[in-house]
């Protein structure tokens, strides 16, 4: 099988952060862990190029993943394996969208992530491959997309058995007995002993790891983001007021504080009457610039990013936090100051 | 101080008239007369509508639903709203049960939601079951919003106990005898004793819950007597996330209490009921729960079912309830609705506890389709479907009103499904699929369990 693999462009050997922001592109025969996992194929199947986006690139502009899927083609392609993405999460989302766009578009596709990247959801029909948490278990890794390769070639369906990434839906059913009395039930039952009973998994929530603090903050360039649905009077793009879909970005270059009666809050989880008389309490544009004039930090970013939260699951949550990074990424900033309500 | 006994008149049938009267099993309302109990400088108008179980009727923007109560030419329902506090607690109330007095229109913090009384989502909601007294209404020129809801809050309290007032000399079909919790002490026989935390929201204007008239906001939690909760001293003034709302009837009828009741004596001693408010902040919400796990150990709970009012907010309030609770040495059991995507493969929970046990009360995500209607009360467009009111649409449960009860009013859960791969086969079915997914719903109704 002629084999397309994607890296992002650390793995390429192009470059780390400096480099996120690159365009499509392809390089000849393997590269980086592609030289592992051509050695564990073998000589039965053959990676014949290697196709690469920076990050940031692939997480902020739509039409990466077409041009990646074009020049897999163009090499001739009869499978594309994109990663392993590990955690990384604009990563795992360029793997994501890149084997999702091939898969529609008829050419076979694998994509090979840790099931908890935020980027999974984006995978459409295509197959994931688990991958370990870090590149620390590249090697293992790589051994399971090498046999889940040689299967998929043999034409035969990969299973949760071959790391094959299989999440069970949670489907709403009405049941005999109120939520109220199934309470009452659970609670003898975990009163008599039983201590596993449970309608819904408990624990096991992420944790976010705190990054390292901003290194001077007096020079950083620091932006606003916020899941408040501040947007301008009107809310002419129409941003949900619950449920979103999508988020917005708004300039902010030259403007000192946020005029009630040209930003309202659209959200619908609050009552926003405070809010609206000074949308700077939920998107604290007055504070930053005194911060900015003070010197206690070095820059404003120009624009701001918005959502809502309010009642967005957490699974498209997460994908537009993957969006937002890659966004500040590439706009150099340094530090998010993320307020929610 | 007597118990309280439930005089209950079953109500199958409505039907709008000159005076209201009762009669076996049917209640004739009397339009005039509830019109003018809505009198108020703030509203310009009200229209008096009925939509009845099975009715092709959708109700647009539902505001609170109250049950028709009355304690007799005495008064006492209500306390806080339509009698002094400092009553003669007790004695008989009398209950139109399977009827109710409900608002809708629009109203700007009110999230929009639905009642429809025939189709699937009429067993989703338990308002789609009852015989509904539809009040529309029309703001007064120069009256806020505030105002007018507040007008509508007392308009229909009135209503309910002038409705109920009707069958105060009629033969009960049942009369139901409320047992006070037992005390801290007494012998249980080796029985466990189990209560409720009912956490109400308290986030301001619209987004509020009335205990005696007054906010719990800023209050610590406290041991509150049932009897009162059956009495009217709670009332919803909360306008969030239809499905997690829980309006006064809830209240009045509250579906933990109930269960605990039913158990009473057999398997458990009914310990009692802690209110507690649902605050804003961190630093309180960490307060009231460690109160809350504090007061519920001093009044000798060796268990508690903790509920909540809303989204994500009311969730880490019924986290960190439960994961004191486990930490004081009580059992938990929390009531949260999932939000796992409208696929169902999300993570369900936003903040989850890390002990505890957890009942599901459904997806709020998971799509419900709906059937056209032949006629709507409370406005003429479905503002979140962008559709006419009476349209065939497509819906998050989300919007049906109290669909995912956190008082455990419903009778959805989620279970998983066969493991299928991530991606979407998932999506996939369920966009083409959804209606077998909605029959599987309706289809479990249609074997069961009124």
């Amino acid at each position: 099988m002629r084999i397309v693999h994607y890296l992002n462009q650390f793995y390429a050997g192009l470059g780390g952060e400096e480099t996120a922001g690159i365009g499509p592109r392809m390089l000849d025969g393997t590269v980086g862990p592609g030289r592992l996992l051509a050695q564990l194929l073998g000589d039965q199947h053959q990676i014949v190029a290697t196709i690469v986006c920076g990050d940031n690139h692939a997480a902020s502009n739509a039409t990466a993943s077409q041009e990646l899927l074009d020049l897999a083609r163009g090499a001739g392609a009869e499978l594309v394996v994109a990663g392993p993405a590990f955690g990384s999460g604009r990563y795992g989302l360029a793997c994501a969208r890149l084997v999702a766009a091939a898969d529609a578009a008829g050419l076979p596709a694998l994509a090979t992530m840790h099931p908890d990247n935020p980027g999974i959801t984006d995978a459409g029909t295509a197959p994931v491959v688990a991958a370990g948490a870090t590149a620390r278990e590249m090697r293992p890794t790589l051994q399971r997309v090498a046999a889940a390769i040689a299967k998929l070639a043999a034409g035969a369906t990969l299973t949760a058995g071959d790391g094959l990434v299989v999440k069970a839906a949670r489907i709403g059913r009405l049941v005999e007995q109120r939520a109220a009395a199934r309470a009452v039930e659970l609670v003898l039952r975990r009163l008599a002993g039983d201590q596993q009973s449970t309608e819904v998994p408990v624990g096991g929530f992420d944790a976010v790891e705190p990054a390292a603090p901003v290194d001077k903050a007096a020079s950083a360039t620091v932006a606003l983001v916020t899941e408040g649905a501040v947007v301008p009077a009107g809310n002419p793009d129409r941003l949900e007021s619950a449920r979103a879909t999508r988020w917005l970005r708004y300039q902010i270059e030259g403007v000192d504080a946020l005029a009630s009666g040209e930003w309202e809050s659209v959200a619908g989880g609050f009552a926003t009457t405070a809010a609206n008389a000074d949308p700077n309490r939920l998107l604290p544009l007055d504070a930053a610039r005194t911060l900015e004039r003070e010197g206690a930090i070095g820059r404003l970013h120009g624009e701001f990013m918005v959502t809502v939260g309010n009642g967005t699951p957490v699974a498209t949550a997460r994908r537009f936090g993957v969006e937002w990074a890659a966004e500040l990424r590439k706009a150099g900033v340094q530090a998010a100051i993320l307020t929610a309500t | 101080m007597p118990a309280l006994r439930r005089i209950v008149h079953e109500i199958h049938s409505l039907e709008i008239s000159a005076a209201t009267r009762y009669e076996q099993h049917h209640l004739v309302v009397g339009r005039s007369r509830v019109e003018a109990l809505f009198a108020d400088p703030a509203l310009a108008s009200v229209r008096v509508h009925i939509a009845a179980p099975g009715d092709p009727v959708r109700i647009i923007a539902p505001l609170d639903v109250v049950e028709p109560r009355s304690k007799g030419s005495g008064g006492g329902a209500f306390p806080g709203w339509m009698a002094p506090v400092n009553r003669q607690r007790g004695g008989d109330i009398h209950v139109l049960r399977g009827a109710t007095v409900l608002a809708a229109g629009f109203l700007p913090r009110n999230q929009e939601g639905l009642i429809d009384m025939s189709g699937p989502a009429a067993q989703l909601s338990p308002f789609g079951r009852t015989n509904n007294i539809v009040i529309e209404f029309d703001r007064a020129d120069g009256a806020s919003w505030q105002e007018a809801e507040i007008a509508l809050r007392r308009g229909l309290l009135r209503v309910a106990v002038h409705l109920a007032d009707a069958a105060v000399d009629a033969a009960p079909d049942t009369i139901e005898e409320l047992a006070p919790p037992h005390r801290p002490g007494t012998p249980t026989g080796g029985l466990p004793r189990v209560g409720v935390i009912t956490n109400l929201q308290t986030q301001g204007a619209f987004k509020d819950v009335f205990v005696y008239g007054r906010s719990m906001a800023g209050s610590l939690p406290t041991l509150f007597d049932p009897a009162e909760i059956e009495e009217g001293a709670v009332i919803s003034g909360q306008y969030g996330h239809p499905a997690l709302r829980n309006p006064t009837y809830l209240h009045q009828n509250h579906p933990v209490i109930a269960e605990l009741r039913a158990r009473d004596g057999r398997d458990l001693h009914f310990a009692g009921v802690v209110l507690c408010p649902e605050p804003v902040e961190q630093g309180d919400k960490e307060l009231v729960s460690t109160h809350a796990a504090w007061l519920c150990r001093a009044a000798g709970f060796d268990a508690a079912i903790v509920t909540k009012e809303g989204a994500g907010n009311a969730d880490n309030d019924l986290m960190l309830k439960v994961d004191a609770l486990e930490a004081d040495g009580l059992t938990a059991v929390a009531l949260y609705a999932e939000m796992s995507g409208a696929d169902g493969t999300g993570p369900p929970l936003v903040a989850g506890p890390r002990r505890g046990a957890i009942v599901s009360t459904g997806n709020y995500d998971q799509r419900v389709t709906l059937p056209a209607v032949e006629r709507a009360l409370g406005g003429a467009r479905l503002r979140i479907a962008d559709a006419e009111a009476t349209a065939a649409v497509e819906v998050p449960t989300a919007a049906i009103l109290s669909a995912l009860s956190p008082l455990g009013a419903g009778r959805l859960t989620c279970r998983s499904n066969e493991e299928q791969p991530v991606g979407q086969k998932s999506v996939a079915e369920q966009s083409v699929g959804q209606k077998s997914v909605d029959q599987q719903l309706v289809g479990q109704q249609s074997g069961g369990t009124a």
